[in-house]
C-alpha cells in the first residue's frame, strides 16, 4: 500500500468536486443568494486538497487492488465530507451531522433528507444538492476517469473497484469505450429530460435539478412536497419514463439506441424489471383505489409513480404513500429492496441478482427431482458460472443481514420499529423515503444523531455494494506492503 | 517541478485557506453589527412610532367623549394634543419605510385616520351629537377601531421582521464562526499531508543519499538510491551516482 498514491488519486476526485462546487457557486451568484461564499470557500478547500498531491506525487502506471479499493472508498468518504462543507458553513437546519447526512445522501443518490423546509435553502445550495446526485449517480470515480485522459492500467483497477461486478457483464467494449458509453448515455438522458420538463412547464432551474435527481435515481427535489408540488400529470409522466430508463443497464440502452443490437427487448433482466414494475403498480392501484384515491385513473397515477420511484431507487413522491394500506406498503418495501438493473445508476440488491436467485431456486427444485443432473443457470442463453450465482445469493444474504443489524441498532437508540426498518431499507438501497415519518413526504430529522451516522453508513455500504467498504474497514488493508515493482511514468 | 515551488505552494495554500476564512469571518461579524444596527434603527423606530400613534388615538377618543359630555374646551385641547402626537408618530413611520409592503400599511393608516378625523373635526358640543351614544358607536368609535387596527398591522409587520432578523442573526453568527473552525481543521489536515510529503519526498531521500554516500566512502558499496520525484533531489542523486561511478573508474585505473 502506497498512501501517497492513494492521496494523489483521491486528489483528482477532489478537483472534479471543486469544479462542481464552483459551478454551484456560479449559480448562487446568478441568483444573488446567500450561499455564494460558502460554496466558493468549499471549492477552494476541495481544490487545495486536490491540486497539492499532484504537485508532489508523480503518476504511476499501475495500482494494486488494495490501493484501488482504498482510493474508491476514500474518494466517496472525502467528497461526502467536503460536499457537506457548504451546508455546515451556511447553517440553518444543518448541524455537522445533518450536513454529513445530506451530503452522503446526495452523493450516494439516496435522496433521504433531514430538512423540514427545503424551500428555505438558497438556490445555490439547492443546485449543489442536486449536483451531488448527478456526480454520484455515475460513480464519482467513473466520472473522473471519463473526464481525464487515459490512465492505463491504473484506470482499469479503479473501474474494477468502482463498478458493480454484475454491471461489467453487459459492457462488451474496452475500458475507455465503456466510460465513453456511460458518459454519453448519462449526459444524453439528462439533457433530454431537462428539455422535456421545461416543455412541461417547469422553470429551467427546476428542470435541471430534477433531471439531475432523476437520471442519477437520487430523489432530491427543490420542493417540500417533492413532485406532488407541481401537480402535473405531464411532469410526472416525463419523470416516470426517465426513471425507468435510468434503471436499465446503460450498456444495453446505448446498444439499443445506436441500433446495433435490440437486446433491450430481449434481455431477461429487463423483461423481469418491467414486468415487476407493472405488477407492483396494478396491485398497489387496486389496493389504494377507493381508500386513498377517488378514481381508477388517480389510483393508477399515484401507484405507478410511487412504485416506479421506489423500484428504480429514485425516491420522488407524488403522494404520501406512508398512509397507504399495508399491502401497498409491503410492495413498496419489496421494490426498495430490489430496485433496478445492475449497470444503471440504481441502488438496492438489483434485479439481476433477483433473477439469478429465482433461477437458482428453480434449478435447486429440478435437482431435487434429478439429483445427478448437471443443470447450469442460464441468462439470455449464456451459462452463468456457479460462482457468480453463489456470490449473488450470498450478497442478498449479507445485504439483509446488514439491514437487520442496522435496524436493530436504530430500535435500540429509541427509534420506532417501522421507521427503523423502512428507513434502513431505504438508505441501504439508496432509495430515500421509507415509511411513517421517514416516508415520502416526511424526513429523517427526528432520527437521533447516532442513528443518522448509522444510516449514512448503510448508504455507503449500499452504494459500494458492501464488500468494498468492509474490506476498507479491515486493518489488513492499511498495512503497507512492498510495492517497489510499481513502474513510475 | 522544482523544490522551491513545491514548498512554497504548500505554505501559500495554507496561508490562503486561513486568510480567506479570516476575511470571511470578519465580513460576517461586520454584517452582524450592521444587522443589529438596522434592527434598532429601522424596525424598533417603526414599532415606537406605532406605539405613539396608538397613544394619540386613545387620547383623541377620550377627547371625543369629553366633547359628547359638553366639555368643549377640555375636549378640544386633548384632541388637538392627540392629533399633534399622531402626526409626529405618523411622520416618523412614513419616513422610515424599510420593509417590503410597509408603504401600503402607512397609506392605509393615512386613509383611515383622514376618515376618523372627519368625525371629530365638525362641531359636537351643542349639536345633536352631544350625548348621542349611538352616533359615537356608529361613527367615531368604528373609525377609531379601524385606524387602530391599521396601526397594529404596521406594528406586527415590524415585529415579525424584527423576529426574522434576530433569527437570521443566529445564522450569521454561525457563518462567522464556521469558516474559522473549518479553516483550522483543514489547515491541520493539510499540514499533516504537507509534512508527510516533505518527509517522504525530501527528507527521506536526503537521508538515503547521505547513507549511501557514507557506505560508498567507508565500505566501498555501490551508490544505489532510487528517487521517485523528478526534481533537484533526483538530479542531485543522479549527479552523485555519476560522481561515484567516476571515482570508481578512476580508482580502477589507478
Amino acid at each position: 500500500m502506497r498512501p501517497r498514491i492513494v492521496i494523489r488519486y483521491v486528489g483528482m476526485v477532489l478537483i472534479i468536486n471543486a469544479i462542481a462546487l464552483l459551478i454551484a457557486a456560479a449559480v448562487s451568484l446568478y441568483y444573488g443568494d446567500s450561499s455564494f461564499s460558502t460554496l466558493l470557500y468549499s471549492s477552494l478547500i476541495s481544490a487545495s486538497f486536490g491540486f497539492f498531491p499532484l504537485i508532489f506525487v508523480p503518476a504511476v502506471s499501475h495500482l494494486t487492488n488494495d490501493e484501488g479499493i482504498l482510493i474508491v472508498i476514500s474518494s466517496w468518504i472525502l467528497i461526502s465530507l467536503i460536499g457537506a462543507l457548504p451546508f455546515v458553513l451556511w447553517g440553518g437546519e444543518f448541524t455537522f451531522t445533518n450536513a454529513w447526512f445530506e451530503s452522503v445522501s446526495g452523493f450516494t443518490t439516496t435522496g433521504s433528507s433531514i430538512l423540514n423546509n427545503i424551500e428555505a435553502l438558497p438556490m445555490g445550495l439547492l443546485f449543489w444538492r442536486s449536483l451531488t446526485h448527478w456526480l454520484g449517480g455515475l460513480g464519482i470515480i467513473i466520472f473522473v476517469l471519463s473526464l481525464l485522459p487515459s490512465m492505463g492500467m491504473s484506470g482499469l483497477v479503479l473501474i474494477r473497484n468502482e463498478m458493480s461486478p454484475l454491471a461489467r457483464n453487459n459492457f462488451r467494449a474496452n475500458a475507455k469505450n465503456t466510460l465513453r458509453i456511460l458518459l454519453i448515455v448519462y449526459v444524453g438522458l439528462t439533457v433530454l429530460e431537462t428539455v422535456a420538463l421545461k416543455i412541461c412547464g417547469m422553470s429551467v432551474f427546476d428542470a435541471v435539478t430534477h433531471s439531475f435527481a432523476t437520471i442519477a435515481t437520487g430523489g432530491f427535489s427543490t420542493k417540500n412536497l417533492s413532485i406532488a408540488h407541481f401537480n402535473s400529470v405531464a411532469v410526472e409522466s416525463v419523470i416516470m419514463v426517465f426513471m425507468i430508463f435510468s434503471g436499465i443497464h446503460f450498456g444495453i440502452l446505448f446498444m439499443t439506441l445506436i441500433g446495433s443490437k435490440l437486446i433491450l427487448f430481449k434481455s431477461t433482466v429487463v423483461h423481469y424489471y418491467v414486468a415487476a414494475l407493472l405488477i407492483g403498480t396494478f396491485i398497489s392501484a387496486y389496493d389504494i383505489y377507493g381508500h386513498y384515491s377517488s378514481s381508477w385513473w388517480e389510483a393508477l397515477r399515484f401507484a405507478s409513480f410511487q412504485v416506479i420511484s421506489l423500484g428504480t431507487s429514485t425516491g420522488f413522491a407524488n403522494a404520501d404513500s406512508s398512509v397507504w394500506p399495508a399491502l401497498s406498503k409491503v410492495i413498496l418495501m419489496f421494490f426498495a429492496l430490489q430496485c433496478a438493473c445492475a449497470g444503471s445508476t440504481s441502488g438496492g440488491i438489483k434485479v439481476d441478482r433477483f433473477v439469478l436467485l429465482w433461477k437458482d431456486i428453480i434449478r435447486q427444485l429440478r435437482l431435487l427431482r434429478h439429483p445427478n443432473a448437471i443443470i447450469p443457470v442460464r441468462l439470455d442463453g449464456e451459462k452463468i458460472e456457479d460462482s457468480v450465482v453463489s456470490q449473488s445469493v450470498l450478497y442478498i444474504v449479507v445485504y439483509l443481514t446488514v439491514i437487520f443489524a442496522a435496524s436493530t441498532v436504530l430500535i435500540a437508540l429509541g427509534v420506532e420499529v417501522v421507521p427503523s426498518i423502512s428507513g434502513t431499507i431505504a438508505t441501504m438501497g439508496n432509495v430515500g423515503p421509507g415509511l411513517s415519518y421517514v416516508g415520502s413526504t416526511g424526513n429523517f430529522s427526528q432520527i437521533p444523531d447516532a442513528g443518522k451516522w448509522i444510516l449514512t453508513g448503510t448508504m455507503l455500504l449500499g452504494r459500494l455494494e458492501i464488500y468494498g467498504l468492509l474490506i476498507f474497514l479491515l486493518p489488513k488493508s492499511w498495512i503497507p506492503r512492498n510495492t517497489t515493482n510499481a513502474i513510475y511514468k | 517541478m522544482v523544490l522551491r515551488i513545491k514548498i512554497l505552494s504548500g505554505f501559500f495554500i495554507l496561508a490562503l485557506m486561513l486568510s480567506i476564512a479570516g476575511f470571511w469571518s470578519i465580513k460576517e461579524l461586520r454584517s452582524i453589527g450592521t444587522s443589529v444596527q438596522n434592527l434598532l434603527d429601522e424596525n424598533y423606530k417603526s414599532i415606537n412610532s406605532a406605539k405613539v400613534m396608538l397613544e394619540a388615538l386613545e387620547r383623541e377618543d377620550s377627547g371625543i367623549l369629553l366633547l359628547m359630555l359638553g366639555k368643549w374646551e377640555e375636549g378640544r385641547k386633548i384632541i388637538s394634543a392627540g392629533d399633534s402626537l399622531f402626526q409626529l408618530g405618523y411622520n416618523i413611520a412614513s419616513s422610515n419605510i424599510t420593509i417590503e409592503n410597509e408603504k401600503s400599511y402607512i397609506e392605509e393608516i393615512s386613509k383611515d385616520y383622514f376618515l376618523y378625523k372627519q368625525t371629530w373635526e365638525r362641531p359636537i358640543v351643542g349639536t345633536d351629537r352631544e350625548g348621542n351614544i349611538t352616533w359615537y358607536f356608529d361613527k367615531p368609535h368604528k373609525q377609531f377601531m379601524s385606524v387602530k387596527e391599521s396601526v397594529n398591522k404596521l406594528m406586527n409587520l415590524n415585529d415579525k421582521t424584527m423576529f426574522d432578523t434576530a433569527s437570521e442573526l443566529q445564522n450569521r453568527a454561525n457563518r462567522a464562526v464556521m469558516p474559522g473552525i473549518v479553516a483550522i481543521i483543514a489547515a491541520v489536515i493539510f499540514s499533516l499531508i504537507f509534512t508527510y510529503f516533505i518527509n517522504y519526498f525530501m527528507i527521506s531521500p536526503i537521508v538515503k543519499i547521505t547513507n549511501s554516500v557514507t557506505a560508498f566512502v567507508t565500505e566501498g558499496k555501490n551508490y544505489n538510491v532510487e528517487i521517485e520525484s523528478k526534481d533537484e533531489i533526483s538530479r542531485l542523486s543522479d549527479s552523485i551516482r555519476t560522481l561515484c561511478e567516476f571515482v570508481k573508474t578512476a580508482e580502477r585505473k589507478n
